[in-house]
């Protein structure tokens, strides 16, 4: 199957400090890659480095062989770990902000006043258990949970190739956990929902790791795991968190 | 030796001294003669005339005043956030990637922000003529670079995590700002801009004193001529819609928190001023004729340098600030401090409001009747005007303060006055003093309305230049205000943000 991402030596260096250091993976279309490792150690610059947020110091992104800085419109998903929702929107709105690319500026005034038809999403917030009700409240009105489920819809709607999800049950409980990691790894496939056959987690319950197909430890900034789910070695991972 | 560590409280009562030497002088000039004008100026408030056609003429009067006011608000608004997109160095930088392009907008910003609207009419007056457009100009261009500056402000205080993370769905700068920022400085705009809607309708009171119309005429014609019946009556139908406007807008505005349902207030009241402007015959392209005038020379203000005593006039200036703001910041806390329950009431927010909405070159030709013109005079008139504002402010403030430590301090310490000094009004000083330092900057653009009543400072000089057409003076008038008014804006804005840090530290400090 061919690479859907590559990178090539990413060093990432921050106030004289690397937070990511020669770095070189390959991901291939259909990978389901957990990626593991202790508070510091480097996932989420690994994960902003890939949506292009934050530029490496050295080294390429690719995607589908092509330089990731230089792509207009990369279909990438992300799940922020601190969601970046728009506190001040609702529900709805928010979900919208997921369909930004493909829609012009009087699309995103239309959404702004809030006057776009919410029937498109219902779907995708049924998909991660937020009620119909909840389409036109606030999200500062809205519990931890609510609002993990509402970054998950917006990121659904996106139609990505690739999804970067940096801790996205963190405020579930372990039942929803489940659902929603494996609804992200296909186990728990939806009707007419679209979820990026690939993807990219970060993950701190140690329990969901089997889930996924491939997992990728890293400390320090570096990739110290790269295996196979069947090759997994819980002792390898335990060393890690030491 | 032990570091002497004052409570800012302390900081919020000491400027009540400047009333003291403003008491003195003005007792000491005064001659009696003028207290009996001054009593039937009282009198005259109970019992103000109710000739039908003095009414009619009072409803005339406030109904230009207030098309006035809402349109200059409206544009202003409008303009406001224009420019204060364009004044922001954040999207200056996210879409042009630099952020010169942004300081070069605010900087050139920062001199129609320092001129008074007064000080705009009486410019455009010699430029345009009488006119009410001049009016709605006058207070549009110095209230848009307010706006402006707030809005930019904000903007660049804000997180750009939302902008990457909505640039990550695909979306380009333009969408990903639109989409991110507007939200975020939705809130601090609407309440900021409603704000304004009163500063307009004050602004619009103002220029009608110095002959541009409006209710404004109305009340300097009725002083002069000293027929306070008929003063009153124009001063309690301004009160009246002036308070009306307030309770009605504060009540919109506070129960809409939606951009959709606010927008739809704001279109119909665009729409209605523009149908109100047409039934009362504003003629913007007929009635404007340009009037040429010979810019000055270096040269030229070089001379007016030397007819002038400018330092003189920037001392009397700064002095009427200093005073003002004196009081306007010492008196709210020494009356709540004397009275604790006072500041809060029904009575208090009545007494604000007439402050408030008296405007200061009404009161400073009133003290006049009974006293020499005098630095006091114009201090005592600004100050007074703006005991209303901070008044307004703290009275708020202490509404929607949690009272856990005033009850914990009336349970053990009893006395309701001190309970209220270290229950409540400690827990204010921070945040009052803030917007103090804001405050100050504002009275040190106002002094423009007092000097020209008062004679004194350079607002006085600007009128005088402006009537015998000395344009290398108005020029070097004009000139010392913007200097003035940049350096106090700095001041006032490094005063602001300490105290701000400060209530922000302790908050922090009470959440650990």
């Amino acid at each position: 199957m061919k690479n859907i991402l590559e990178l090539q030596s990413i060093d990432l260096k921050t106030n004289n400090k690397y937070r990511l250091k020669n770095i070189s993976l390959s991901i291939k279309e259909g990978e389901h890659l957990a990626l593991i490792g202790p508070n510091g150690s480097g996932k989420t610059s690994l994960i902003s480095t890939i949506n292009g947020t934050t530029y490496p110091t050295s080294g390429k992104i690719l995607f589908r062989g092509e330089d990731i800085h230089r792509i207009n419109k990369i279909k990438i998903a992300t799940i922020w770990q601190d969601l970046r929702l728009i506190e001040e929107l609702t529900v709805n709105q928010n979900v919208n902000i997921g369909l930004l690319g493909r829609k012009n500026l009087l699309w995103a005034l239309k959404n702004l006043i809030g006057i776009i038809n919410d029937n498109h999403n219902i779907r995708y917030l049924k998909a991660v258990g937020i009620k119909h009700e909840l389409l036109n409240t606030l999200i500062s009105n809205l519990s931890g949970g609510q609002k993990q489920r509402v970054a998950i819809a917006r990121m659904l709607v996106q139609n990505a190739d690739l999804l970067l999800a940096d801790e996205p049950t963190s405020n579930l409980d372990f039942k929803l956990s489940t659902e929603i990691i494996e609804l992200l790894v296909h186990k728990n496939e939806l009707p007419k929902i679209s979820i990026p056959k690939t993807c990219i987690v970060a993950i701190h319950k140690k329990d969901l790791i089997h889930k996924f197909n491939r997992i990728i430890g890293i400390k320090e900034g570096s990739i110290i795991i790269d295996t196979d789910i069947n090759n997994y070695n819980e002792e390898r991972l335990k060393e890690m968190f030491q | 030796m032990r570091k002497l560590n004052l409570h800012p409280i302390i900081f919020c009562i000491i400027p009540v001294i400047t009333l003291i030497p403003v008491t003195i002088q003005i007792l000491s000039d005064i001659h009696t003669g003028g207290l009996n004008i001054l009593y039937s100026f009282f009198q005259a408030s109970i019992n103000p005339s109710l000739e039908k056609s003095i009414i009619k003429n009072a409803f005339n009067g406030i109904f230009i005043t207030s098309a006035v006011g809402f349109i200059s608000w409206i544009l202003s608004c409008l303009f406001g956030i224009i420019l204060g997109v364009l004044s922001s160095k954040f999207i200056s930088k996210k879409i042009l990637n630099k952020e010169f392009y942004a300081y070069i907008v605010k900087t050139l910003l920062s001199i129609p922000r320092s001129m008074h609207e007064l000080i705009w009419g009486l410019l455009l007056i010699q430029f345009f003529g009488l006119n009410p457009w001049i009016a709605i100009l006058a207070i549009l261009i110095p209230y848009s670079s307010l706006v402006a500056k707030v809005i930019s402000d904000q903007l660049d205080i804000l997180d750009d995590k939302y902008f990457f993370a909505c640039k990550t769905t695909g979306a380009n700068n333009l969408i990903s700002l639109l989409t991110t920022l507007t939200p975020k400085v939705y809130t601090t705009v609407r309440i900021y801009c409603g704000y304004r809607l009163e500063c307009a309708l004050r602004g619009a009171t103002i220029l009608g004193i110095f002959g541009l119309g409006g209710i404004g005429n109305n009340l300097i014609l009725t002083l002069k001529s000293l027929q306070f019946q008929e003063m009153w009556t124009n001063l309690w139908i301004l009160w009246f819609t002036l308070i009306i406007f307030e309770k009605v807008f504060s009540k919109t505005n506070n129960n809409l928190n939606r951009i959709s349902i606010y927008s739809i207030p704001i279109i119909t009241l665009i729409i209605a001023s523009i149908i109100w402007l047409n039934y009362l015959g504003f003629e913007l392209l007929t009635s404007v004729s340009v009037k040429g005038i010979n810019l000055p020379s270096l040269i030229d203000i070089q001379k007016a340098f030397y007819e002038l005593n400018i330092y003189k006039l920037i001392y009397e200036t700064l002095l009427i600030t200093f005073l003002a703001s004196g009081i306007a910041i010492g008196l709210p806390i020494l009356v709540s401090l004397v009275w604790p329950n006072f500041i809060t009431t029904e009575i208090a927010s009545i007494c604000l409001s007439l402050l408030r909405l008296f405007p200061a070159p009404l009161t400073a030709l009133l003290i006049i009747l009974c006293t020499n013109p005098s630095i006091s005079v114009a201090s005592l008139a600004l100050g007074l005007q703006n005991v209303g504002v901070m008044g307004r402010l703290l009275s708020e403030n202490i509404k929607n303060q949690n009272k856990t430590y005033y009850k914990a301090m009336t349970s053990f310490v009893a006395g309701n006055k001190v309970s209220n000094l270290y229950g409540i009004l400690t827990m204010q000083a921070k945040s009052y003093l803030s917007y103090a330092a804001y405050r100050s900057e504002m009275i040190l653009r106002e002094t423009a309305l007092v000097g020209v009543v008062g004679g004194i400072g350079l607002g006085w000089q600007l009128q005088e230049s402006l009537s015998s057409f000395d344009w290398p003076q108005v020029t070097l008038v004009i000139i010392c205000y913007i200097v003035l008014i940049i350096i106090g804006e700095n001041i006032s804005g490094k005063f602001s943000n300490h105290w701000i840090m400060k209530r922000s530290e302790s908050i922090n400090l009470h959440h650990k």
